[in-house]
């Protein structure tokens, strides 16, 4: 009667993919964008995309390799026991500072936006607790979650970024190149990890029904991605002008708190449950990601049980960080900055390896064999 | 630690042993001679004791031989056992068989004791022969029950309006009425030890899954219980998760809506004293479904959906929301709206998620107090409710006129959710809404929704994810929040795992 456990459909493969990363377009992310492209921030996520595709096919060639295993286990196969866990235990440890930071962040968002004398750590506590609760029903459950409010979430975004470039000022975009051709294109180029997180996707690809789901999901996730990161780039900038937005450090909750729906006069708080809605997804899928690290790093085949662990360790580290966490020096930049050689060094490595190894004529006799 | 446990086990046994003891004092086979056939059965029934037992000894001329017969009379055809077995036996004249001269349509003969009894229970006729080893068992049941009528909840304007009552043989027949086919099978168990209450399971066996049918089953059959009354408490018994917010198994008084759920596979179960089935495995959507959805055109039945969507929304969120806009988000409200609102709460000593629960409770009460309310007095119900108390309390500055209008409102939207369980299990999560939102806002709805959303996610009906085929998708006919024109629903549900998928060809037309 049931299907395989854990394994989800395209449709909540996309969900979960879109709502991992394209969240990214409404925090502190596109600050960092501001700072070096100026107004012509909105073409760095179509390059970036066009940089990123090199590693990501990659990725996905030798994921095909491999068919029915993860990153993790092929990471092993291919470099080896010492390597391939130094590697994974690196990976672990950069999502884990990534959720602790980014929770902080998140918190940080709703705590300044909307609720400005709650308490930090309760504010914390609900997102992981959430989170946790969400992660520990199992990947399945996230993707559910994540397909049933997909679309809303989306038709929400949609809306409050065609309301900012209906309300914006089309002469802000000019000059088209802001700070040069040749410096948007390597300051497009050098950000590309903001894709990074792809890395970790990777390791639900086996869950997914079909290898084809997979790559076609990641495809078309990719696409909607780069399409709402180019329009949010551009209204933003549509909107404020780019000084102004070099200043923000939350531009997307800056301009829906800016423009108007008809006669409200305040849309915020409509658009922020959508927002919520993919937060909660993405540090799920984080959290999930992290204990199945752990997981197979520590050799815990139930790895689901340590999820609330993790979170409430995740609480702790995240309340002893300073507050406001602006205050640490570019965090986001940091955790970009580790995770770029991962997304753009290692597809190569792995997928020589793979050629060296011979895996494609494995591959190509096992199923010949079969 | 042994020594404890051991008598705990033992103790089981000899308890079903003293349930069985009464059994044990009726002989097992019938015997020869009908004067201690009598005895044991005036013993058992203890008559004359026992107001409506029939035992009655004639004489059969032609044969020359003693009868007795023996039936219970309140929940026997007296007609029956009159003309088909009284009067042959004692008119006949030929040397015939006993066989021969019963003559009513059922006639089985049963020489186990147990049996016997079990089938004068059960309504139906005795005759015990002097000189026999077996009794004729005539079929003669006849219980009271009311007539076919229409059911009061799950109404329609639109369609059958038959219900079910409370004879599952009446039942049964509504439902052979709509689906004349030799495959529609009523398969009987025995879900009760000591009252013995017969479970009918009722599938189409070209359509239903086997392990589904097993799954059923196999739980039915795990149940240990003295007496099942109805349908109502067996739900209780074999549902997933009894204590869950959400239901598992959808409830119907219609038997339009059983033979749809038949005819796509679902298994449906069915008892006497039920004015109603049970469909299993149910899914979210067969909550949100009502029957009258298939009947309208596709555009009118998707607009009654379409108002289903926005009534359970709003009687899920509306006391929520406010709470939150008054507590939280205050610049949402457009400012003269939110002026209004202060100066009217300006008088009202209460913070806001008092007031709000205030009047949820008192719709909740007037709600129940017009359920249990006799008749004759119904409609004070209605003034004492609507007038005073609403009024009242407006003037008295307990509640703001706004909270009447938002409870109001959500009391009233909550009524389009046609299903019983789905309309509790929604009314209840409002009372958690309202709560989040008062300690944190949006934020607090959303995180509960959320926590909602991934708990009915995880649920499961018999094995079938409960948000189906919504996610994780199958094939099916996509009748979900919206439904498909008959034309394009072809498919059965696909988490069913039926043995036919396509309910109708393609038409050539339809496919280009």
């Amino acid at each position: 009667m049931t299907q395989p456990e854990q394994k989800i459909g395209i449709k909540e493969y996309i969900a979960i993919f879109t709502m991992m990363i394209g969240t990214k377009i409404a925090d502190d992310t596109p600050t960092f964008f501001y700072n070096t492209l100026y107004n012509a921030a909105w073409m760095a996520p179509i390059i970036n995309f066009l940089a990123v595709m090199i590693p990501i096919y990659l990725y996905i060639k030798v994921m095909s390799y491999y068919k029915g295993q993860n990153l993790a286990d092929i990471v092993i196969l291919l470099m080896g026991k010492f390597f391939g866990y130094a590697v994974l235990l690196l990976l672990w440890i950069i999502l884990s500072v990534a959720i602790i930071l980014d929770t902080s962040i998140y918190t940080d968002i709703i705590a300044t936006t909307y609720f400005p004398t709650t308490a930090y750590f309760f504010i914390l506590a609900i997102l992981l607790g959430v989170c946790a609760y969400l992660a520990k029903k199992g990947l399945e459950q996230i993707g559910s979650v994540a397909w049933s409010l997909f679309l809303y979430t989306e038709v929400a975004l949609f809306i409050a970024l065609g309301l900012c470039i209906g309300q914006g000022k089309f002469t802000f975009l000019f000059p088209l190149f802001g700070p040069g051709e040749w410096d948007v294109i390597k300051g497009s180029v050098t950000k590309g990890s903001v894709y990074a997180d792809f890395i970790y996707v990777l390791l639900i690809a086996p869950a997914v029904k079909s290898f084809g789901d997979f790559k076609k999901g990641t495809w078309i996730s990719m696409i909607i991605i780069v399409v709402s990161a180019t329009m949010a780039l551009a209204s933003y900038v549509l909107l404020f002008d780019y000084p102004s937005v070099q200043m923000m450090k939350y531009p997307f909750h800056e301009s829906i708190r800016f423009v108007e729906l008809v006669f409200l006069r305040n849309i915020e708080t409509l658009i922020f449950p959508f927002w919520l809605t993919a937060v909660f997804v993405r540090f799920s899928v984080y959290l999930y990601f992290s204990a199945m690290l752990f997981g197979k790093l520590f050799r815990i085949k139930d790895f689901e049980y340590i999820i609330p662990s993790i979170a409430t360790l995740t609480i702790f580290l995240g309340m002893m960080l300073p507050s406001p966490i602006d205050s640490l020096e570019h965090p986001r930049e940091f955790i970009l900055f580790v995770s770029t050689p991962f997304l753009f060094f290692m597809p190569i490595i792995l997928f020589i390896l793979a050629k060296w190894k011979g895996a494609k004529n494995n591959a190509v006799q096992k199923e010949q064999s079969k | 630690m042994k020594k404890f446990a051991r008598p705990k086990y033992k103790k089981k046994p000899s308890d079903q042993g003293s349930k069985n003891e009464k059994d044990e004092q009726i002989p097992a086979l019938l015997f020869a001679d009908l004067q201690d056939n009598m005895r044991v059965f005036k013993k058992t029934y203890s008559y004359p004791d026992n107001a409506d037992i029939v035992l009655r000894k004639i004489k059969v001329p032609s044969l020359n031989k003693e009868v007795a017969t023996l039936f219970i009379k309140t929940i026997t055809d007296e007609n029956i056992v009159d003309k088909e077995i009284i009067k042959p036996l004692t008119l006949s004249t030929e040397d015939k068989k006993i066989d021969d001269i019963l003559t009513g349509p059922s006639v089985k003969k049963n020489n186990q004791m147990k049996d016997i009894i079990n089938a004068v229970n059960q309504g139906n006729t005795a005759v015990i022969v002097d000189g026999e080893l077996e009794a004729y068992i005539v079929d003669s049941s006849k219980f009271a029950s009311r007539s076919v009528s229409e059911p009061d909840t799950e109404k329609v304007v639109k369609g059958p309006n038959e219900g079910f009552n409370e004879q599952v043989m009446i039942n049964i027949s509504l439902i052979r009425k709509r689906i004349r086919s030799e495959n529609l099978m009523f398969e009987t168990q025995t879900v009760s030890k000591r009252a013995k209450n017969q479970l009918y399971i009722a599938y189409d066996k070209g359509l239903v899954n086997d392990d589904l049918l097993k799954k059923v089953k196999s739980r039915i059959n795990q149940l240990d219980v003295d007496e099942i009354q109805t349908l109502a408490v067996l739900e209780q018994y074999i549902e997933d998760r009894p204590q869950s917010l959400f239901p598992s198994i959808l409830y119907t008084v219609r038997p339009d809506r059983a033979v749809n759920a038949i005819e796509n596979g679902f298994i449906v179960l069915m008892m006497d004293n039920s004015p109603d089935c049970l469909v299993v495995p149910a899914t979210f959507w067969s909550f949100f479904h009502a029957s009258e959805d298939q009947y309208l055109r596709v555009m009118f039945g998707n607009f009654t959906r379409g108002l289903r969507i926005i009534g359970i929304f709003i009687t899920l969120f509306i006391s929520s929301i406010y709470v939150a806009l008054t507590d939280f988000h205050t610049e949402m409200i457009p400012p003269d709206l939110l002026l209004a609102i202060a100066s009217t709460r300006e008088k009202v000593p209460f913070p806001i998620i008092v007031e709000v629960l205030i009047m949820e409770l008192e719709f909740e009460l007037i709600r129940e107090a017009g359920i249990r309310v006799p008749a004759p007095i119904g409609p004070t119900i209605g003034i004492v409710g609507a007038l005073i108390l609403g009024e009242a309390a407006v003037q008295a500055n307990i509640v703001s006129p706004i909270v009447v209008i938002v409870v109001a409102l959500g009391g009233l939207s909550s009524f389009v959710i046609g299903d019983i369980s789905l309309n509790f299990s929604i009314r209840i999560g409002r009372y958690f809404l309202i709560v989040a939102a008062y300690l944190f806002g949006i934020y607090g709805m959303t995180a509960l929704f959320i926590i909602g959303l991934a708990y009915m996610s995880s649920l499961k009906s018999f094995g079938v994810p409960y948000l189906a085929p919504m996610t994780p998708s199958y094939q099916s006919s996509d009748n979900t929040l919206f439904r498909k024109t008959q034309q394009q629903a072809i498919f059965r549900p696909g988490y069913l795992k039926p043995k036919d998928m396509q309910k109708k060809q393609v038409k050539q037309d339809d496919t280009t």
